[in-house]
């Protein structure tokens, strides 16, 4: 393995972000090649943490964009500042500038809002992460001018000109799949795939995360997740969850597992009500020793 | 770095290798080939895993092309690494890539074809689900019956849910709402503002098309008599709730299930696969089709059972085709609550497209009073016409 790759593992890690291989090579390849990195994955496995880790490791800012639906470019890229504009002319009006002069000044940079796309390809210093986040929610429209931004690393104002990023960005994209995106999107990036952890590595994150648990427990915990994640729910419990529940055990001031403990604090790992029923049911057949005991 | 120039020979095998995955229905254009050598070039060519990782994050673009890309990319490491031959073993991390195989050995744009050949295949009295026929012309395509569907023509179905939700979801209304940064601006509200600055505006109100939301409540039949319509027809509705976000869909025979939350947030496969597997134990509406279909009894539990999804706002689809076991006063009454409270009471049945069909079925007799649009639903040009029915 390169030492490049070996790094961005141990910065990432430096982080409390418990990765594999497969991301710190994908993150290697986006910053080396300066492609964007398109994450999917089911919700709640770390896809957001990528990048906001990435950006703790570097030591530089994170630029997010939350995409919704009808995010249009102009809550994404920059608007003019009315307001502020409007009163300009108003203390300009006594002044013997020209109209010339005065449309100048008010179309300026410092009359400018930028919202976090242009704000990521401004950036003076070095370059930041941009998360692109949950860009399955926008619309297509969006998609089509995010590929343009994201292949010139450029945007045109039309009163000001075209503006060039001087560090180009680190682009981190997600998607929860709730739509398919374009090819033509899914082209331009690397693309990564991250799934739920191994019992392995989920132990880590849990450790890494709450290091005040017992080893035990945190074992136990992790087992009852992984089992519930194969009871094909409705809503399956991500690592965010799993989280919660550790959180929410050592709040409690839990020794060991039992079912009652379980049904009680169930509602931090299942958000459904069928869900919950359903591993209501599974827990009342004794399933839980299944559950705990250590598979390979 | 194991060279910055890459050898002649590397170079023939990459553009190989992406000609392949390109065969095998993959986005690898020469552009993704480019980015393949480049990326051989920042890495150890050593290292197995560390190759295989960094062409797959380089040359796939999603999921579910990880099944075919690890296949190749055995052929073409064997040809880069004579010498460790075919002994080389599966590493961890392509095992864990098996893991998210999406069933069927069939790779991508094959999700209808996945459906049909999965749903509830181990029920009883299914001898073959559906027959693909043989060569067909492009011009009958659309006239031609759904429970003759080959797989490559439900892929059609597919693209037109995806258009009919777009219509649906971009429906903007004739009404303005003040925003607070929109496209126009407020001009009324802008000025009234500036009164309280002295006739001087500064800041100003913006005002934007209200958007119509319209909900979709999409009510199915899944009974033994629809059993080939219904597949599909699910699989229409999946297209409709993966771009559209308002669409409620149950599915009924003897009873009545929402079924919403399986097909969402999920990719294709996925929640095909879960409903498949669902569908077959018991308990579910699917398995119990041997009973007969009870129509009315599923509306009235649908009325009582989710009062509030239904408004003036909604737009109600029964898929059905009327055969109904149970009593026709119960469904009429059902209908008729059903049709009281809904936008639009929209029914569709395949068997209306049969030229001889009349609508003798007792339930179809009672339920007609109670509908405003009652079309067929049978092939790609009923399904076509559905769009602008879909419109309140």
């Amino acid at each position: 393995m390169r030492e490049e790759i070996r790094n961005i593992q141990e910065l990432l890690r430096r982080q409390t972000y418990i990765t594999d291989a497969a991301v710190a090579t994908s993150l290697y390849l986006a910053m080396a090649l300066g492609k964007p990195l398109l994450v999917e994955g089911p919700a709640g496995v770390g896809k957001t943490e990528v990048a906001k880790s990435l950006a703790d490791a570097l030591d530089t800012k994170l630029v997010r964009l939350q995409c919704y639906e009808g995010l249009d470019a102009a809550a994404a890229l920059y608007e003019w500042n009315y307001s502020k504009q409007l009163l300009h002319i108003k203390l300009q009006e006594a002044t013997a500038a020209s109209a010339a002069e005065k449309e100048a000044a008010i179309f300026s940079e410092s009359f400018l809002l930028k919202r976090p796309l242009l704000e990521a390809i401004t950036h003076q210093t070095r370059s930041p992460v941009l998360l692109i986040d949950e860009v399955d929610r926008s619309d297509e429209e969006f998609e089509a001018f995010l590929l343009e931004v994201l292949s010139e690393f450029q945007v045109t104002i039309p009163e000001i000109g075209p503006i060039k990023a001087t560090h180009r960005p680190y682009v981190v994209l997600t998607s929860n799949r709730s739509r398919d995106l374009s090819d033509a999107l899914r082209r331009r990036c690397l693309y990564l795939w991250i799934d739920y952890p191994s019992f392995d590595k989920e132990l880590e994150i849990v450790r890494a995360k709450i290091p005040a648990i017992s080893e035990a427990l945190s074992a136990d915990l992790t087992r009852v997740i992984q089992a519930v994640r194969k009871l094909n729910m409705v809503k399956v419990p991500g690592v965010a969850e799993t989280l919660d529940w550790a959180a929410a055990l050592l709040a409690l001031n839990t020794q060991q597992l039992d079912p009652e403990v379980i049904a009680e604090t169930a509602g931090c790992f299942l958000k459904d009500e069928a869900d919950l029923r359903k591993f209501e049911t599974e827990l009342g057949d004794g399933r839980l020793k299944e559950m705990l005991s250590p598979v390979s | 770095m194991t060279g910055s120039e890459t050898q002649p020979g590397l170079l023939t095998d990459t553009v190989l290798f992406c000609r392949a995955l390109r065969e095998h229905g993959l986005v690898v254009t020469p552009a993704e080939a480019i980015t393949a050598v480049a990326t051989l070039n920042l890495i150890d060519l050593d290292d197995r895993q560390e190759t295989f990782l960094s062409l797959r994050s380089a040359l796939t673009s999603r999921v579910e092309d990880f099944p075919v890309f690890e296949e190749l990319f055995e052929d073409f490491w064997s040809r880069l690494k004579p010498k460790f031959g075919k002994t080389v073993e599966r590493d961890a991390l392509s095992a864990g890539a098996r893991q998210v195989r999406l069933s069927s050995q069939g790779h991508r744009p094959k999700g209808l074809a996945f459906f049909l050949e999965h749903w509830g295949c181990d029920r009883p009295g299914d001898k073959e689900p559906i027959k693909a026929p043989g060569a067909s012309s492009a011009e009958n395509a659309a006239e031609k019956d759904f429970s003759l569907f080959g797989a490559d023509e439900l892929e059609e179905v597919a693209r037109l849910a995806r258009r009919i939700a777009k219509r649906l979801a971009r429906n903007p209304s004739r009404r303005w709402k003040p925003v607070a940064r929109g496209p126009r601006i407020d001009l009324r509200r802008s000025l009234r503002k500036s009164l309280k600055t002295g006739g001087e505006i500064i800041a100003l109100s913006f005002r934007q098309r209200k958007q119509k939301k319209t909900r979709l409540v999409v009510i199915c039949d899944v009974s033994g008599s629809m059993d080939l319509y219904s597949r599909l027809l699910l699989q229409f509705v999946y297209g409709l709730q993966n771009s559209f976000a308002r669409v409620e869909t149950f599915v009924f025979s003897t009873s009545l299930e929402r079924i919403t939350a399986h097909l969402k947030d999920r990719s294709y496969e996925q929640a095909l696969e879960r409903l498949s597997t669902n569908i077959q134990q018991p308990g579910w509406p699917g398995c119990g089709w041997s009973g007969g279909t009870l129509i009315g009894p599923s509306i009235a539990a649908f009325n009582s059972g989710w009062p509030g999804l239904v408004n003036q706002r909604t737009i109600v689809i029964i898929l059905s085709d009327g055969w109904d076991t149970g009593e026709p006063e119960e469904l009429a009454a059902s209908l008729a609550d059903l049709k009281r409270r809904a936008g639009k009471l929209i029914w569709l049945n395949p068997l209306l497209g049969g030229p001889a069909y009349q609508p003798l079925v007792r339930g179809m007799q009672a339920a007609l009073p109670h509908i405003d649009v009652f079309a067929p639903l049978n092939n790609l040009a009923s399904l076509r016409r559905l769009e602008r029915h879909l419109i309140l």
